[in-house]
């Protein structure tokens, strides 16, 4: 009997949702929800149930052992309503809160992840239908959230939430704050200005502060309309309680920048940097895209000052990004700008206008600074037995000091692996001789196993590899890469170094972020990597690039490097396509 | 209510007109996109639609007439206390359902004013909600238990029936007096084990926290077994950190707890060839538990890996050092290999114990693993032969031949 009450119900439940032409429906699905689902939760009321872990629910609540199991089981499969199975666990779960306060929040989590199957209603609900759904809903306390959830996600019209909220109001006397918000959120996905205000009066009326969510919100509705200069009232009311996210300056400055107001923007802008925020590149890119056509020495010295941005913090911009740029210049009134797009030789002049890029030499000081600082950060750390011990840096760089001047440092292991067909030591083998032509002087950095014989160490062609170069090996479990950087760095300006390694690690061992520029500029001017494409039996090696891969400029030229996509390159991949701009 | 509603549908049967019949503040700006919006809830053409007898703004009526007498309160606003400024942004926080705690203490407040970052804030928030949650389910489950005790208790009054017993039930105080001697045995006949107590500086205070809690975990679990050892605790200085939290979770046992605490390094308490530095990081790994070494195990929680920072104090002594062979038993799947205090406790008490080494590796947590290995060793050989063979494809033949050089001819003519 019971069996047969529940797949009625449940198809009168799908019936419902999928065909809500049929509103009489809903009331003899109601006479069940009364003569089933409730009674039914009474039952399971008195259990405490494990519930899934990623919710607020406290996990590892053990089954009370006051019921036989098999009750509990049969409980179980009472509990099967017609909304999707997942939601049993929240039904069940919320027995654990007898206080009726609470309760909706604590399934903050639960009602985003589940009841995603919930549709809102196509027009606005009469109070008593609302009641009636709500009725139906297995967990009734969080009922208006998960609709207003599932209203923002169908983007339904305002009308249906607004006969929500007004449903509640009536019913409570009031509306909760997270409900307003979420009404909010829908007014601006719809870009209904008016409505957004009226809330925002009365948020102000019934609270003192709002919060983050609420701020964020309201002013990205307010910038994207004629109402724009109330998001900057709100920017300076957040200002007052906490800094405001790079989003809530993002939504300003691009607003402020629409409507032509620049030097409002840049004053946002700069703000935003001494807050230290970093601007989206959308930012960046909106500065160019509405001062397009615009005159002014001042806003040009604005734009040139974020080029320079670009270079100082090495960030190379997307294709989009590239584009605008390429278009304010050449929108310039009377700059007689041209850009092309191009790719630069290896020896690093531009095709288009001959020009010679900068190239990736570090000044003496830059050097020193940058060797300290490997030593200090990356070497010795907090301990120096981490990567190596006192006794054998030392005698590592006696070894380099008696040796010096080097020419190219080879990390003999990283080497050693690149045609995995080959043993080791012929590959390391292939390298020494391929690198060691006109007399280069090499360091090869290994690990003391390489001289035990083994089936990948020959001695014999160790020994004759000794005889072209220098080497060092190192304690098995210490690390050799920070002596490869050592060794190379103390060689001075001429000296490359050989590995594949990204050193990524390295870099993030160094303490802050000016030294982490230097540090990549460092490696891009010389590291040599092997080219991958060779099919053939030899091992051959790009050269390091001799020009610096950064936005330059001399004035009358501007050399702009950019990613092809806008996904985040990792910082130690180098951009090859290229802008240049030239002033006629 | 009624009049007004059939007012309003006057007006819109008979016009377009501009539709002003809001309350709200606002009202006039999108004159146009209200009336676009009510024309077309006409258009659904069933002329009992309900949104024609629905008032959509009534809610924000109620909202402004219940709320007079609140805003005049409100509305003076004095300049907060950052303090108090902060209770109330959590307030809102907890209104829009995030996770934030309901009552926060004074101390934890200023914890969170501290944090250096708004994500920092964040995490912190949700760790001290989640606290809460936990404490007041306990609580929950003590009065349900409690209200359960009196029913039975109830119905036991009311069946009334005398049992007898040989034993007086003093089980617990019984058990404890047993395992009492048991380590105070081992505190004068028992192995050594060492926690190395000097990582504090390598810790954020929660993490010290959660190693302590670890080692009274391991405690109980060395009090408990058959054999236990004779814990260490080295390089222990009074008045850090690790003290004031063990105080805290032993109150007055911390001074009755058979255990030997020393400021002392374990290189001066014991003979350096004894000791044995426990380590993920080490290059050797354990094949046996040798009942005559001295383990070290360094007490430290790392959330964010500090690979080497152990092996480097091992280094610095000139300690040998292990780590357990967990790739040789276990196919690892997941999760770092450094295994938590009391885990690595149970898997040491095992090993003393058997010496078998499934059952000791039982403890490590079934998440970070698939199966364990039980195939013998040659088999394993022959596998990753035929993987070699099928990965070199082609050079075969070459293997082959430098197989023949390196062995005998014998091979070649087959």
């Amino acid at each position: 009997m019971a069996l047969f009450f529940q797949t009625s119900q449940q198809g009168f439940q799908t019936l419902l949702w999928k065909c809500r032409l049929f509103w009489p429906v809903s009331r003899c699905q109601q006479l069940f929800a009364v003569s089933f689902s409730i009674p039914n939760r009474e039952k399971v009321s008195y259990f405490s149930f494990m519930t899934s872990s990623n919710t607020a629910l406290p996990v590892g609540s053990k089954r009370t052992d006051v019921f036989p199991t098999k009750k509990r089981s049969e409980v179980n499969s009472e509990e099967k309503h017609g909304w999707d199975e997942e939601t049993k666990e929240i039904s069940e779960g919320k027995c654990h809160f007898s206080s009726s306060v609470g309760a909706p929040k604590k399934h903050q989590g639960l009602s985003r992840h589940k009841f995603t199957n919930v549709q809102p209603p196509e027009k606005p609900l009469e109070a008593e239908e609302w009641n009636r759904l709500r009725e139906s809903f297995p967990s009734p306390e969080i009922f208006e959230e998960v609709m207003f959830n599932s209203m923002v996600r169908c983007n339904s019209p305002i009308d249906v939430a607004k006969s929500l909220l007004t449903h509640v109001a009536k019913s409570n006397g009031d509306v909760p704050y997270n409900l307003l918000v979420k009404y909010l959120v829908l007014c601006v996905q719809q870009r209904q200005t008016s409505e957004i205000c009226d809330v925002y009066d009365i948020m102000k009326i019934r609270f003192k502060i709002l919060e983050s969510g609420a701020y964020n919100v309201l002013i990205r509705g307010l910038s994207n309309s004629e109402q724009w200069r109330m998001a900057l009232t709100l920017l300076e009311e957040v200002k007052k309680i906490m800094t405001p996210s790079r989003t809530n300056y993002e939504s300003c400055i691009k607003a402020a920048s629409r409507h032509q107001e620049m030097n409002l923007a840049f004053e946002l802008y700069h703000e935003m940097l001494a807050k230290d925020l970093i601007p989206t590149l959308d930012v960046l890119q909106a500065f160019f895209d509405f001062s397009r056509g615009m005159k002014g020495a001042e806003l040009q010295k604005e734009l040139f000052g974020i080029l320079l941005y670009l270079r100082e913090n090495q960030i190379y911009p997307h294709k989009t990004f590239m584009r605008s740029i390429k278009l304010w210049f050449e929108s310039i009134p009377g700059g007689n700008w041209r850009g092309h797009l191009t790719n630069i030789k290896d020896s690093g002049q531009c095709p288009v206008c001959n020009h010679q890029l900068e190239d990736s030499d570090l000044t003496e000081e830059e050097y020193n600074n940058l060797r300290e600082r490997i030593i200090r950060d990356v070497i010795h750390g907090t301990d120096t037995f981490r990567k190596t011990s006192p006794q054998e840096f030392e005698a590592f760089q006696t070894f380099v000091e008696n040796r010096l001047p080097f020419d190219i440092v080879i990390d003999g292991l990283n080497v050693s692996h690149i045609k995995p067909r080959k043993m080791h030591c012929e590959n390391l083998f292939d390298a020494v001789n391929c690198l060691a032509k006109d007399n280069a002087r090499l360091l090869v950095l290994g690990r003391k196993h390489m001289l035990i014989n083994s089936s990948n160490w020959k001695r014999e062609i160790m020994k004759e590899m000794q005889n072209k170069a220098d080497f060092f090996f190192a304690e098995n479990i210490s690390e050799d890469d920070a002596f490869l950087l050592y060794a190379t760095l103390q060689s001075g300006k001429h000296c490359k170094f050989v590995t594949r390694d990204f050193l990524r690690d390295h870099k993030a061992c160094l303490s802050n972020s000016l030294t982490r520029h230097l540090f990549r500029k460092w490696q891009r001017g010389h590291q040599i990597v092997f080219s991958p494409s060779v099919k053939g039996k030899h091992i051959k090696f790009l050269p390091a690039f001799r020009y610096d891969c950064v936005v330059q400029t001399t004035g009358d030229t501007w050399h702009i490097p950019y990613k092809d996509t806008f996904e985040e390159k990792d910082s130690y991949r180098v951009p090859r396509k290229w802008l240049c701009i030239q002033q006629k | 209510m009624q009049s007004a509603n059939m007012l309003l549908k006057k007006f819109v049967r008979s016009s377009v007109l501009p539709f002003a019949a809001q309350h709200g503040m606002k009202k006039d700006l999108f004159p146009v996109s209200r009336t676009l919006s009510l024309s077309l809830c006409l258009k659904q053409d069933n002329s009992c639609s309900p949104s024609e007898k629905l008032d959509l703004d009534a809610w924000k009526k109620v909202m402004k007439s219940g709320l007079q007498e609140v805003s005049e309160t409100v509305s003076e606003h004095k300049e907060l206390s950052t303090l108090a400024a902060a209770r109330e942004m959590l307030e809102m926080w907890r209104l829009a359902g995030r996770s934030v705690p309901e009552n926060i203490s004074e101390e934890q407040l200023q914890a969170f004013m501290e944090c250096p970052s708004k994500s920092a804030k964040k995490k912190y928030l949700r760790y001290l909600n989640l606290k809460e949650l936990y404490k007041k389910n306990d609580r929950r489950k003590m009065d349900e238990k409690r209200e359960r005790r009196l029913e039975t208790q109830e119905q036991a009054s009311k069946t009334d029936e005398t049992r007898r017993n040989s034993f007086i039930c003093l089980w617990a105080s019984c058990m404890d007096r047993a395992y009492s001697w048991r380590v105070a045995q081992s505190m004068i006949f028992g192995q050594p084990l060492v926690f190395d107590m000097s990582y504090e500086k390598d810790m954020s205070v929660r993490e010290v926290t959660n190693t302590v809690r670890q080692i009274v975990l391991s405690e109980s679990w060395n009090r408990r077994s058959v054999d236990p050892f004779h814990i260490h605790f080295c390089n222990f200085k009074d008045d850090s950190l690790y003290h004031k939290e063990f105080v805290k979770h032993y109150r007055a046992a911390w001074g009755k707890l058979l255990i030997t605490a020393t400021d002392q390094c374990y290189t001066e308490v014991f003979p350096k060839d004894k000791l044995i530095y426990l380590t993920a990081d080490s290059p050797k790994v354990m094949k046996t538990f040798d009942h005559d070494k001295i383990y070290i195990i360094g007490s430290m929680v790392d959330k964010s890996i500090k690979t080497g920072v152990s092996l480097a104090r091992a280094k610095r002594l000139g300690l040998e050092t292990a780590a357990l062979p967990l790739e040789k038993y276990l196919l690892w799947n997941a999760g770092a290999k450094n295994l938590t205090l009391d885990q690595m406790m149970r898997i040491l008490l095992t090993l003393k114990d058997t010496g078998d080494w499934k059952k000791a590796l039982e403890f490590v947590p079934k998440r970070k693993y698939c199966g364990f290995v039980n195939r013998p060793i040659h088999e394993l050989k022959k596998s990753l032969n035929l993987i070699n063979t099928l990965k070199l494809g082609k050079r075969q033949e070459e293997l082959q031949k430098q197989f023949a050089k390196n062995y005998s001819k014998k091979l070649m003519q087959k």
